[in-house]
């Protein structure tokens, strides 16, 4: 029986009083004795052989305890495509690729070895962008890709820089797009943007002299670090111990194996030594990870009804040098290509393209802020080609319960409700289609929608157990990066076993060696997969506890309750606090049962079917959809291109809100991140040398208190995940997906422009004005009907 | 080059030898252990190493240890005291204005200087003194709500006060920033 | 930072600029772009000649002829809130608060904002237009560099080497201007203008004296004065005749912030726009 009081209800965090007062602890801050600093050789060139390294004189310079290069460590890593080695080996293929590393006694003796070591490069062509990549003769940025080793759901093309493309076939667009009333095409372009997490990444390894690995690192997932490693470096994942404490940030950046590899390298050559490996802002920029760039191209044929009929979707997706995790996020855009909208025939392609630029990444939304970009994007002109209202449009084509997805999976009435998110901010910024126009003031809408993607076998547990007063301790390994997983957590179980939440101590700084597992935190999926391991924990533990009070009590368990702390008859009115159970409990003549009272639990999405290799089709090809909607109202100055985002409203079907505070924070987060890779954010990269021209915080802005919108109205509806704890889904990603699309589409209502191109920088708006405004005067007419004009 | 400094930090006198080319922040995370001021970019952009020097909030990456010699300087750690926390502090906490956490102290120390100055500050106010503390997690809006919730009780602390109430059990670090 | 670094704070001027003599000593006021440079390898002194501890640099004063005298230490944060820049110089103050955040105007001065000879530097267009004065002290002397002869071009002013920027004076005549300094950034806060346009007016003369002044469009902050003299001849009502006249006038580049022909375009609108307010 599940109480209530602590579901919905804004429990402070419970990490919180440690964040406020500085004693949080992160990777940087812990104490080490004797540590040795890094120090890494990274290539200048975007792509070239690597002819010869040469580390004798960084190795003899005083303070040096270790120099490693590509020849010490030729083991392939990657998450699920192996394509990447700890040092470039034979090539290098970004401006940044490692190909050396030392380390020493101090920062300044670590960086001036390295400028030591001599590096021989033959400069090879490189390639930037995607349409280069894909076309045939480009230079080859992974000549031997079809040997790298692959999970069976990723499909490399071998002689290609393709590094996976998943293909949809639904119905038959080819007769579908014949048969329709009208027919729109357009192309929208995402740039490669950075994380920024507040906190650089940073490893410190060491290796014992008996051979151990011990890791600390600021990173998503403890375990598959430690998986990742031992494959790495060929070692028992017995050997290999790796711990994160609280981390700044990851936004997907900290996401599979980052720096860890090269601390251990390093470690390996100094046993008995820490290591640590921080880089500065500006390697965090370009030579950690990037989120992928995207070039869309949609067609979309209408009938006259308004219903989209036929549907092609081609991704094409800028992976940068390495695809290991990238491939992934191809993946996913793939089978949600289309959107939170039921397309009867479908050609979609999502191909990933290696090129020699940073290296593409997992980052918040995996691949749906970009491809929303352009679907919602596509979705508003086509409803205005027509002459249909944006709103309506969406709600005619929407996906809900009966309709299927892109795969051919219908949606149950448990999927969550886009319909009702659309309408709650329609209504909230004043949508309706007879509304007031003022010129330069426009509103968008846009939705979106994200599943969790992940390997089907993706598992959380949890173990569940108590001090001697009935503190109930509770040991995860999902990362708690501020999304607040340890607060939930400690929600959950008070309120299954309604026990304060002060009595619940989450453990959410994990030690692999003493942790139970948890795959990655990822995909939105802590909340809901630790979250159900939490209740399957908690009902074991509320078992046992009753078991034990039954006998005490000498009553049935079966009609005992959990209730404030203690076990309940309520028939008799006897209990017994918990603190007299959870050791096992002890009878006047001194006998005792029972024992420590404790769980080990665990959740695994259950069902999930493959796709179809060639049609991409599959009934159950991920756990659960989470739908949402945001809708903005902007203000343009025509003369400067500047846009104010005066007001946003967003709306997501969260299946159950467990805590508004934090669940508010989600969305304001991600609406600013949003409106950051919206409207202020590029990575560029200097396409004559390769090195990217903004690595810094000074070059490349995100936003501050002064860009956030006066006002956000956040709305959730709560339509019960049938599997979800609490009936709670995931929400973390999908808060940044809409935001920039929105802008978009009410930067068309403002004043007839699109930007198809993010970021919607001011410059770009001006000189779209300019174009629509030399456009009209060439035609001799004032637009009366706004055109449409591509920046 | 090698020089004797001495400064208080949270109340506390501190002589140390440092490099000249140390800065302020290195000192105090690896000098003293107080780790609460954080590095994220290092050169003055983001607002995470946030300390007050002589009551001023300052970039701690941008000021070298030997500059901070015969001055006061407060950290986060020096906010609260035992369990009596700053009134920011408690702030936070009751507005969910904490994400990750790693821009937490730096942004409550530029907030404690500004209602130093401002005792009653406008959102405006609010946003720009919290302009150079970057987050990438809240979306800054519970922060700048916690601010001004702060704000106000302490206002409403300050005038039970006036009346002869003292504030008793308030940290002795707090007189510095909030006085 | 090199290891042998050394570091020294006068109590004098005087002191201050005999430790300069010294080959590879640098001056460290605020320290919020000298420190980044060094360590960005940029810059490399072998010795800091700290200024904050010499006492008469942190005065602000009024001044003979009813200016004021700014102390080269004092931070950018006392100057935008000082009663009498706030009173007579107010367009100062508007550009001292765009420089940075506020936690880094609590150590970034207004003569480091200078010394750094930034094309974009916010605080340059105020002393231009309000005819500022920079006092110097070298083992030569004293002397005064008036501030349209003291930007060069990018990173280069009129300093001769082991010249130390004491103090900036805004002059009497220049009190009471007032107008405001139009910014365009990519981001709102603490960011480095894409363009920046002050027009100020003068108070209470007849006839009104006006000023126009540029940064970051050109190799070194701008004045206008040939678009002063179009508004002082025809005021406000001149606003666009000044918009196209300052846009001519203007030399942008092209660099990660904007365009050349954007920023060019911006100075237009810009300028317009400072004027027709103060119509």
């Amino acid at each position: 029986m599940i109480a209530s009081g602590r579901i919905g209800t804004d429990v402070p965090r419970v990490d919180g009083l440690e964040k406020v007062t500085g004693a949080a602890q992160y990777t940087a801050d812990l104490k080490f004795p004797r540590l040795l600093h890094v120090a890494v050789v990274r290539s200048p060139h975007p792509h070239a052989r690597v002819l010869d390294v040469r580390t004798e004189k960084a190795l003899r310079m005083p303070g040096v305890r270790a120099v490693v290069s590509g020849r010490d460590f030729p083991l392939h890593t990657g998450i699920y495509l192996k394509d990447q080695t700890v040092f470039a080996t034979d090539r290098v293929r970004f401006v940044g690729d490692p190909v050396a590393a030392v380390a020493a006694e101090t920062p300044e003796a670590a960086l001036e070895a390295a400028a030591l070591v001599a590096v021989d490069y033959e400069p090879l062509p490189p390639i930037f962008d995607v349409e280069e990549g894909i076309a045939d003769g480009a230079p080859l940025v992974h000549p031997d890709l079809g040997s790298y080793e692959v999970v069976p759901w990723i499909r490399p093309k071998s002689g290609t820089n393709v590094c996976n493309h998943l293909k949809i076939r639904k119905g038959d667009y080819a007769s579908a797009l014949a048969g329709s009333w009208r027919v729109f095409e357009n192309v929208f372009r995402v740039p490669q943007v950075q994380h920024v997490p507040m906190e650089p990444h940073v490893s410190v390894a060491r290796v014992d002299l008996a051979g151990k690995v011990e890791v600390h690192t600021s990173a998503q997932s403890p375990f598959t670090v430690r998986h990742l490693l031992a494959a790495c470096f060929g070692l028992s994942h017995g050997d290999v111990r790796v711990h994160v404490p609280y981390v700044g940030g990851g936004f997907g950046g900290k996401a599979g194996i980052n720096l860890e590899p090269i601390a251990v390298a390093l470690a390996m050559r100094c046993r008995g030594r820490w290591v640590r490996f921080m880089v500065d802002r500006h390697e965090e920029f370009y030579a950690t990870v990037v989120r992928q760039g995207l070039t869309a191209t949609l067609v979309t044929g209408v009938d006259r009804s308004g219903k989209v009929q036929a549907q092609k979707m081609h991704y094409l997706w800028n992976c940068g040098a390495y695809g290991g995790y990238g491939v992934n996020i191809v993946r996913s855009a793939g089978y949600t290509c289309g959107g939170a909208y039921e397309f009867p025939n479908v050609e979609g392609d999502s191909i990933g393209v290696y090129t020699n630029r940073p290296v593409g990444s997992a980052y918040r939304g995996f691949g749906m802020q970009e491809i929303h970009w352009a679907l919602e994007q596509q979705m508003d002109k086509v409803a205005l080609e027509i002459g249909m209202d944006p709103v309506e449009f969406r709600l005619l084509n929407a996906l809900g319960a009966g309709k299927a997805t892109v795969t051919g999976q219908v949606l149950d009435e448990h999927a969550g409700r886009v319909d009702l998110c659309i309408r709650s901010v329609a209504d909230e910024i004043g949508m309706d289609p007879g509304r007031q126009k003022t010129p330069y003031r426009g509103k968008g809408i846009a939705c979106a929608v994200k599943a969790p993607a992940m390997p089907n076998d993706a598992a959380s547990s949890v173990v569940m157990k108590f001090a001697e007063d009935a503190t109930l301790e509770i040991l995860i390994a999902g990362i708690d990066y501020g999304q607040g997983l340890m607060t939930v957590v400690a929600q959950f179980a008070a309120e299954a076993l309604d026990i304060p939440v002060e009595m619940v101590r989450v453990r959410g700084c994990p030690d692999t060696d003493l942790s139970p597992y948890d795959w990655q935190t990822v995909a939105s999926r802590q909340t809901w997969a630790t979250g159900n391991a939490v209740l399957r924990g908690a009902e074991e533990i509320r078992r046992k506890l009753c078991d034990t009070a039954g006998e005490a009590l000498g009553v049935p368990a079966s009609e005992l309750i959990l209730r404030g702390g203690a076990v309940v008859h309520e028939a008799t009115g006897r209990s017994l606090p918990l603190a007299r159970l959870v050791m096992g409990y002890q009878f006047p003549d001194g006998h005792a049962i029972g024992g420590p009272v404790a769980s080990a639990t665990s959740y695994l999405p259950e069902g999930l079917l493959f796709l179809d290799p060639e049609t991409s089709q599959s009934a159950k090809p991920v756990a659960k959809w989470t739908f949402g909607a945001q809708a903005v109202e902007i203000s343009v100055d025509p003369e400067t291109g500047q846009v104010t985002v005066e007001r946003i409203a967003a709306c997501y079907d969260v299946g159950r809100v467990v805590n508004p505070g934090l669940i508010r924070g989600q969305t304001y987060g991600g609406i600013v991140q949003g409106l950051g890779t919206g409207m202020m954010e590029e990575l560029l990269v200097d396409t004559k040398t390769g090195r990217a021209m903004n690595a810094s915080l000074m070059d490349y802005k995100i936003p501050s208190t002064e860009d956030v919108p006066a006002e956000m109205v956040v709305d959730f509806v709560e339509t019960p995940q049938k599997d979800g704890p609490m009936g709670a889904r995931g929400i973390g990603e999908h808060t940044m997906i809409p935001t920039p699309a929105a802008i978009a589409n009410a930067l068309y209502d403002a004043c007839g422009i699109r930007i198809s191109e993010m970021p919607i920088t001011a410059e770009k708006v001006w000189r779209a004005l300019k174009e629509k405004e030399r456009a009209a005067s060439e035609a001799g007419v004032a637009p009366a009907v706004p055109a449409s004009v591509t920046a | 080059m090698k020089k004797t400094i001495t400064l208080e930090v949270n109340g506390v006198p501190e002589t140390a030898e440092v490099e000249v080319g140390t800065t302020l922040l290195r000192f105090l995370r690896d000098g003293l252990d107080l780790t609460g001021a954080k590095e994220g970019c290092n050169e003055g952009e983001c607002g995470s190493c946030m300390v007050l020097l002589d009551g001023r909030p300052v970039n701690s990456c941008l000021v070298l240890a030997v500059e901070a010699s015969g001055r006061r300087v407060t950290t986060i750690e020096g906010l609260s005291k035992d369990d009596v926390l700053h009134p920011l502090q408690k702030a936070f906490l009751s507005h969910a204005a904490i994400q990750c956490g790693f821009c937490t102290p730096g942004m409550i120390v530029s907030a404690a200087a500004l209602l130093r100055e401002k005792p009653e500050p406008s959102e405006d106010d609010v946003r720009k003194a919290l302009a150079g503390n970057l987050c990438r997690c809240t979306g800054y809006r519970q922060i700048v709500d916690a601010v001004h919730s702060a704000a106000a009780e302490m206002r409403a602390a300050a005038s039970v006060g006036g009346n002869g109430n003292a504030d008793a059990g308030k940290p002795a670090a707090c007189e510095e920033v909030t006085a | 930072m090199p290891s042998d670094l050394d570091f020294l704070s006068p109590t004098s001027v005087d002191e201050a600029i005999a430790l300069k003599a010294v080959p590879g000593t640098a001056w460290l006021l605020g320290g919020t772009d000298l420190l980044p440079q060094m360590r960005a390898g940029r810059k490399a002194p072998g010795r800091l000649v700290d200024l904050k501890r010499i006492p008469g640099l942190h005065e602000i004063r009024e001044v003979a002829d009813g200016g004021l005298s700014i102390g080269a230490a004092v931070p950018l944060a006392d100057v935008e809130v000082h009663p009498d820049v706030l009173d007579r110089f107010p367009l100062l103050a508007e550009c001292a608060k765009t420089v940075g955040a506020w936690p880094l105007r609590q150590r970034a001065t207004l003569a480091g904002n200078l010394c750094n000879a930034s094309p974009a530097a916010d605080t340059a267009v105020a002393l231009l237009a309000l005819e500022a004065e920079v006092e110097v002290a070298s083992t030569v002397g004293r002397r005064t560099i008036p501030i349209r002869e003291f930007f060069l071009g990018p990173g280069l002013s009129a300093l001769e080497p082991g010249e130390l920027v004491t103090a900036v004076v805004l002059p009497g005549a220049s009190a009471g201007f007032r107008g405001s300094y139009l910014r365009l950034s990519r981001r709102k806060g603490m960011d480095l203008a894409t363009v920046g346009v002050l027009v100020g007016k003068s108070n209470g003369t007849l006839p009104a004296r006006w000023r126009v002044a540029l940064a970051a469009v050109a190799p070194t902050p701008l004045r206008l004065r040939a678009v002063e003299e179009l508004l002082e001849a025809k005021g406000a009502a001149a606003a666009s005749e000044a918009a196209e006249a300052a846009r001519l006038a203007c030399r942008p580049i092209t660099d990660l912030r904007g365009s050349a022909e954007y920023r060019r375009e911006m100075v237009g609108v810009l300028v317009r726009r400072g004027a027709l307010s103060l119509g």
